[in-house]
């Protein structure tokens, strides 16, 4: 009957564990083992298969190139310079792109009569890839830096505006009716339940519009620019040099790296309450 | 004395459009009255119209005809003199059991020692001391429940009304909440409306039953409950009022 059912339940603990998960040092390692594996047959390739190194230097050849340039520049800048300059591009377009984003996108999600308004004009704009405006952003912002902040820029307000109308829209209706019968007010239904409720697709599309940045800059530097990851691409693929082309994809591989663990970083203090047991 | 009406439903009305076009008649000409901290349970078969019935109350939908009072005024309307907990928690998942339990006084204005100093109030009320600063998910259902009822107490409505707040929870759980909210309604006397579809609570709860017929839903008998409290549900006048309603009961559905 029911009771020797619920005698069993209330016994049981919830699962927060699952069978298959594994702790942080193991994946540590399991981390470095696959990594270290990588590595090796890549040199084992360069080593043994004929002209396998002419196409795809080795890591040797890669890593050596890199110590170099840390010290001797490449066109105007050393490695780190030219990462630095990479970060920073993608940096300050993406806060610009992500706030007007975000505002754009709650409001949308939340009021009828903005969406009324933004939507027509912003249908027209989200199928248009970011790169295609490099030719506009070069004649309205010039070669420099503001061109390029305007291309991420419009990437990451696309993809922040629809992850936050989505947000807000999937606002669930019984939270709203708790929250007025609990009396609050339109405003704070707002402030207070759709934009915290909204917070986790937020993140997703900061996320997602983060890598969508490091190929949007990729883009954007080889069309035009004397530095950063998507310059030594060029550079290296117009010098014959594919080494370098290599050290380029580990600069930008790094910087999204480094850009996507700061924002896990602030996501999960943003968002603890729906990560359980932490 | 308490015979002040604090809710009131005049021949209330819903219809629903169906699908193919048609009119469904989910509630019809339901009257009902709740005295001041009087407890009446409202018992009847699933699908009946009884959470529809509590929504309108609620303000959070429209009666097709009928008008609710309370408290002499007419609802129409979410108002936090009107205090709902529903079977789902409804409890923000991004506040801790402080911040929930705080909200409705928080959003109201109140300064934060009187609002927090009550709603410690009801959390201790609740058996909850030292799950303050927790997160709804990691609370299991049962507490998430008293969550949900120090959450309405302390936003002080003048009105309760619980639509199967015990629903999802095992059969002990279940005992034990009714039992604490018997508990806490006796400390802190209210007016309340409380919805289920399980006989026992309702004869172990309510000064006063009211049956609800199948669709459209109407009042098909009200009983008086006049068992001393705490009740007793394996006592002899329990178990022969619960045969005596249970023969006029059919929660088949
Ligand atoms: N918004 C709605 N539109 C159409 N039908 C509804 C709506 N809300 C409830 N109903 C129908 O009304 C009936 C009564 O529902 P409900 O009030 O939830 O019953 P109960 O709480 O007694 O189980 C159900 O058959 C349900 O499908
Ligand atoms: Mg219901």
């Amino acid at each position: 009957m029911a009771t020797s059912n619920n005698i069993k339940k209330k016994k049981t603990k919830p699962a927060i564990i699952s069978e298959d998960q594994i702790t942080k040092k193991q994946s540590t390692l399991y981390a470095f083992i696959s990594f270290a594996v990588v590595v090796v047959l890549w040199q084992l390739a360069v080593l043994f298969l004929p002209n396998f190194g002419n196409i795809f230097p080795g890591p040797y050849d890669v890593v050596a190139l890199m110590i170099k340039i840390v010290k001797e520049p490449v066109g105007r800048l050393t490695l780190f310079a030219h990462l630095g300059w990479t970060l920073k591009r993608i940096f300050i377009g993406y806060i610009i792109g992500a706030v007007i984003g975000v505002i754009t996108g709650l409001a949308m999600g939340t009021s009828k009569l903005a969406n009324a308004i933004i939507s027509p004009v912003f249908e027209i704009l989200r199928p248009i890839p970011a790169i295609a405006w490099v030719p506009m952003a070069i004649l309205w912002f010039g070669l420099g830096e503001a061109s390029k902040y305007f291309i991420i820029g419009f990437s990451t307000f696309v993809i922040c505006a629809l992850n936050s109308i989505a947000g807000a829209r999937a606002t669930s209706e019984k939270l709203k009716g708790a929250a007025r019968m609990l009396g609050a007010s339109e405003r704070q239904l707002f402030s207070k339940i759709i934009l915290p409720s909204s917070v986790p697709q937020i993140f997703a599309g900061l996320q997602i519009s983060l890598s969508a940045s490091c190929s949007t800059i990729l883009a954007a530097e080889m069309v035009r620019s004397e530095e950063g990851a998507g310059w030594l691409i060029l550079r290296g693929m117009n010098t014959g040099n594919m080494t370098l082309v290599l050290v380029g994809l580990i600069v930008i591989s790094v910087t999204g790296l480094i850009l996507a663990t700061v924002m896990r970083a602030i996501e999960r203090k943003a968002i603890s309450w729906s990560f359980r047991g932490k | 004395m308490n015979n002040e009406v604090v809710i009131k439903c005049e021949n209330i009305s819903k219809t629903f459009p169906t699908a193919d076009g048609t009119a469904f008649d989910v509630i019809a000409d339901f009257s009902i009255e709740v005295n001041k901290n009087e407890f009446v349970v409202l018992i009847g078969p699933g699908q009946c119209g009884k959470t529809t019935l509590i929504n309108i109350i609620a303000g959070l939908e429209e009666a097709t005809s009928g008008i609710v009072t309370v408290g002499g005024e007419l609802v129409t309307e979410p108002d936090p003199k009107i205090g709902v907990v529903y079977q789902e928690t409804n409890l923000f998942p991004w506040l801790t059991v402080m911040g929930n339990v705080e909200f409705g006084p928080k959003a109201q204005g109140e300064s934060k020692a009187s609002r927090q100093e009550r709603a410690q109030k009801y959390i201790d009320l609740v058996g909850l001391t030292g799950f303050e600063n927790q997160h709804p998910n990691k609370l299991s259902g049962g507490m998430q429940q008293r969550v949900g009822i120090a959450r309405v107490y302390t936003n002080e409505p003048l009105v309760l009304l619980l639509d199967e707040p015990f629903g999802h929870l095992d059969a002990q759980t279940r005992y034990l909440m009714e039992e604490e909210l018997e508990k806490i309604w006796r400390q802190e006397r209210r007016t309340v409306l409380f919805v289920t579809n399980n006989l026992e609570e309702a004869i172990f709860l309510a000064d006063r039953i009211v049956l609800m017929t199948n669709c459209p839903s109407t009042v098909k008998q009200e009983y008086i409950i006049d068992l001393p409290r705490p009740r007793d549900i394996t006592s002899r006048e329990f178990l022969k009022i619960r045969e005596e309603i249970s023969k006029n009961l059919d929660l088949t559905s």
